[in-house]
């Protein structure tokens, strides 16, 4: 069976199991999206809480998914609620340091004269700061988006949703019939839903973004 | 309540009728000590500024200037000593509604980028809680008077505008809620001196009109003889070496730290004291678009000249055109800005007069008053004229008094 | 637009913030070599604590069987090469190809490239694993494999951009002054590349670790087996000691290869 003939045959289960783990990343990326988000106004403001924001989002980067997946498991029974913890933590990451970095490099001197026009401290950063850090802040999310499609798939192993299974399942039937096209079928599924979501980001991004500041 | 006054519009059809609209600002022993600082970056400053006059701090970086600017709308705050806008002192009013009605501009304008130009000018209006209207209304005046066609500029955004257009939105920013007071921190340090001295001289037309009370903060003592009612000469920790009209700096330096400031050829910056509308302006030949471009040749023969300047509908000039050029068919039909006129308004002094003459190829500068209208002319001959008589000491009173 | 301009500017502007994280993150020197000890000391820390744990506890004869302190030192050391090859395979593919990438006619091949590994990097490691070792039979090879091609893209944008990022003044000031063309790549380009280079380099070592860590679905040893046996068996000891030791082994490589990265950079950068 040609992978073609495979997709074809196993369509409404792929589809099924690509909405699965699309819905996964998309809510797990907002969520990281909104604690980003907050953390980051909590932090920009002061040089050492900043620091801090980024060295934690570093650290946390080189931790292995697999491993907090592993210890993850020790303590918490629900699957979903594994990979949506573990998904969120490592969506929160790269949006943290993008808006940490988005925030601090914004003009003091605009600051400056915002606060000079009577601007309060929050209307500043509604209206001036957040503003003129969101395309770095997109990036941080499309970076994010892109790496939790892959952690998304080794969440299927922890009994999570996913195109994972699709990979699982080949590698469990090793020299079997459709073995190489099941995992084929997950991995090429997971790079086209990875493009996909970045590209709608993208676009989402840009229509958010003053046409003054665009590049 | 500032917001209540009467607009520019009112003002400028009764032109005459500058009433003053600032209101008076007092610094009382005013102090700033950083902490883990040996010397106070403001030392025990008292002064008076007087409504609606134009003051300049001027001194050498690092004396505390900026601090005793942002001190007025508390970007900074005092550690002892009193400020007050007109009777008010401003530590007793909350700092943002303070700010909102005190106009503040830096260098590089400060606009936000995200935002286009209209929307910029709107801000303060907006945190006011102007309706839509009125604040659109705002805008358009605000653009017109600082120069700038609401049509074209108001949907544009601060990137796609030049530095000193820039400048101009800002001035337009901070005087669109109509403050009684403007601050204003360097704000033409960070454009080239052409379009320094066109922004000045437009600064100088607006304060005709508005007769607001400007603080001015410079490091160029040209500027602030040229711009200055009165000029504060500070040392370090802000301590006011001679605060006093420029001629009086000029001809009778308080001390050997002031005279050092004014540097050499003091006798030449005079020439800076003197304004254009001091002179006698001669006439050029002059074509409106849309004239009969013969009847201009024929105007500018009698007249004995070579080139003619061409003004749009409101008076304002686009143009020289030589006869030459006035011979072809539809000369006048459709006259393009030429962005690189020369021009100076009164209020330019005849240093400035003298430096546009130089750069063009006309051996004459066109004046414009009010609203960028043509006024006249200034020739060399005026310039060299008043020098003479500066030189030869006959200019006894200085400018006229504003 | 098309999918190519989309996924190239999120693997360039990451970098551009990466550096730009570095630069906040290093702007005091002291507070980061005392993040790098901090770093080392929880290191080592964590594997104290595993082998007291593994000393103290009540371990059940299956787990002990699968926990020693000499299995844990064995298999983490297991874990550091398999990393570590893999990286080395990593920076001598992505970093020659990098330059040439940047050189003469190769240079159209630049943008496209680095688009496609916009693409690559949304390829699941885990997918890569698995077909490797369907294509090639379970084990230490095939999986090296796997990890390498999944390394070389990442790194591989990092040297290009690391080196686009040099001011193109500076290198015709060094033609100028009749430095050649190969002069100029080594003793200019290269120099003030490094920082870049060599974050791509630390990166890969990290992501090889962390990657690593799936050797227990091939049976490509490493520390990774101590998880997929702690979950198939359900014994959380051997799971939870498998998965500290792999976060530590990981932040343990990143302090490396930062020392690493600090040594190298030139002075004046």
């Amino acid at each position: 069976m040609s992978l073609w003939e495979y997709v074809q045959d196993r369509w409404s289960l792929l589809s099924f199991q690509s909405y699965q783990h699309l819905s996964l990343v998309v809510q797990s990326l907002l969520i990281a999206t909104v604690v980003a988000l907050a953390l980051a106004c909590l932090a920009y403001r002061s040089q050492r809480v900043s620091e801090l924001a980024l060295s934690v989002s570093s650290v946390g980067l080189t931790l292995p998914s697999f491993a907090l997946f592993g210890i993850l498991i020790a303590f918490i029974p629900n699957g979903i609620v594994i990979s949506v913890a573990a998904l969120a933590f490592y969506g929160t990451l790269p949006i943290l340091r993008n808006a940490v970095v988005g925030l601090s490099r914004v003009d003091p001197g605009l600051v400056e004269s915002a606060r000079g026009m009577g601007m309060s401290r929050t209307a500043t950063l509604v209206r001036l700061e957040i503003p003129l850090a969101w395309p770095v802040i997109v990036t941080g999310v499309r970076i994010s988006a892109q790496m939790l499609m892959g952690i998304a798939a080794i969440a299927a192993y922890a009994s999570g949703p996913g195109l994972g299974s699709f990979i699982f399942s080949g590698l469990s039937r090793i020299g079997g019939a459709n073995a190489t096209n099941s995992a084929w079928a997950g991995t090429l599924a997971i790079v086209v839903l990875a493009i996909g979501l970045d590209l709608v980001l993208n676009l989402l991004g840009r229509l958010t973004t003053s046409r003054g500041i665009r590049v | 309540m500032s917001d209540t006054r009467p607009t520019t519009s009112d003002v400028t059809a009764a032109p005459d009728a500058h009433e003053v609209r600032g209101q008076r600002i007092v610094l009382e022993g005013v102090t700033k000590r950083y902490p883990g600082q040996e010397t106070p970056a403001v030392d025990d400053v008292s002064l008076e500024i007087p409504a609606g006059e134009i003051v300049m701090f001027v001194g050498p970086s690092g004396c505390g200037k900026t601090t005793m600017l942002k001190m007025i709308n508390r970007l900074i705050e005092p550690t002892s000593g009193r400020i007050l806008i007109g009777d008010d002192e401003v530590t007793h009013r909350d700092p943002d509604e303070l700010r909102r009605h005190v106009g503040y501009v830096i260098q590089g304008a400060g606009l936000f980028p995200h935002l286009t130009v209209a929307k910029n000018i709107a801000l303060v209006p907006g945190l006011l809680g102007w309706d839509k209207e009125r604040t659109a209304e705002r805008v358009r005046e605000m653009l017109d008077i600082v120069n700038l066609d609401p049509d074209e500029y108001a949907d544009r955004y601060p990137r796609e505008l030049s530095g000193g257009q820039q400048q101009r939105v800002g001035v337009a920013r901070a005087l669109a809620a109509d403050p009684p007071v403007l601050l204003m921190d360097e704000p033409f340090g960070a454009v080239d001196p052409l379009t320094r001295q066109r922004l000045q001289d437009e600064l100088l037309r607006l304060q005709e009109e508005l007769r607001k009370t400007i603080v001015f903060v410079t490091h160029d003592f040209d500027e602030a003889v040229k711009l200055g009612d009165r000029i504060a000469i500070l040392e370090v920790g802000s301590r006011v070496a001679q605060y006093d009209t420029p001629e009086a700096i000029l001809a009778e330096p308080a001390n050997d730290f002031v005279a050092g400031f004014i540097g050499h050829g003091a006798a030449l910056k005079q020439l800076t004291l003197t304004r254009v509308r001091d002179v006698d302006l001669h006439e050029a030949a002059v074509a409106h678009v849309g004239d009969d471009p013969a009847t201009a040749i024929a105007a500018a023969e009698a007249l004995g000249r070579e080139h003619v300047i061409v003004l749009d509908r409101a008076d304002r000039p686009l143009r020289w055109l030589s006869l030459r050029e006035l011979n072809r068919p539809g000369a006048l039909s459709t006259v393009s800005r030429d962005d690189d006129l020369e021009a100076v308004t009164l209020g330019s002094t005849l240093n400035d007069a003298l430096d546009s003459m130089l750069t063009s190829s006309h051996g004459v500068v066109v004046v414009t008053g009010r609203r960028g209208r043509y006024e006249g002319v200034v020739r060399i001959e005026t310039v060299m004229g008043a020098m003479q008589a500066l030189h030869t000491g006959a200019h006894a009173s200085g400018r006229a008094v504003r | 637009m098309s999918a190519s301009t989309a996924a190239t500017p999120t693997v360039r502007e990451g970098l551009e913030e990466v550096a730009e994280e570095r630069a906040l993150l290093d702007a005091d020197d002291q507070r980061g070599r005392a993040r790098l000890i901090t770093q080392f000391a929880a290191c080592l820390g964590a594997f104290l604590v595993l082998i007291v744990y593994i000393l103290v506890a009540d371990l059940t004869s299956v787990e002990s069987r699968l926990l020693s302190v000499e299995t844990l030192l064995r298999l983490s050391w297991e874990h550091l090469l398999l990393s570590v090859a893999a990286a080395v395979v990593v920076v001598l593919v992505a970093v020659p190809l990098g330059v040439l990438l940047t050189r003469g006619p190769l240079r159209r091949f630049a943008t496209p490239i680095i688009a496609v590994a916009g693409f690559g990097q949304a390829a699941p490691a885990i997918g890569l694993i698995v077909l490797a070792a369907l294509y090639l039979g379970t084990g230490k090879g095939p999986f090296l494999l796997a990890l390498a091609i999944y390394g070389i893209l990442p790194v591989l944008a990092n040297v290009v951009t690391g080196i686009h990022g040099v001011d193109p003044k500076v290198v015709e000031a060094a033609r100028g002054m009749g430095m050649s063309a190969f002069g100029t790549l080594v003793r200019v380009e290269m120099p003030l590349a490094t920082p870049v280079i060599m974050t791509g380099v630390r990166t890969a070592l990290v992501l090889m670790t962390g990657t690593a860590a799936l050797g227990g679905f091939v049976d490509a040893g490493g520390l990774g087996p101590l998880i997929n046996t702690g979950i198939k068996l359900g014994l959380d000891s051997v799971l939870v000691v498998g998965a500290v030791a792999i976060a530590a082994l990981a932040l343990f490589i990143d302090g490396g290869a930062r020392l690493i990265e600090r040594a190298a950079t030139p002075k004046g950068l």
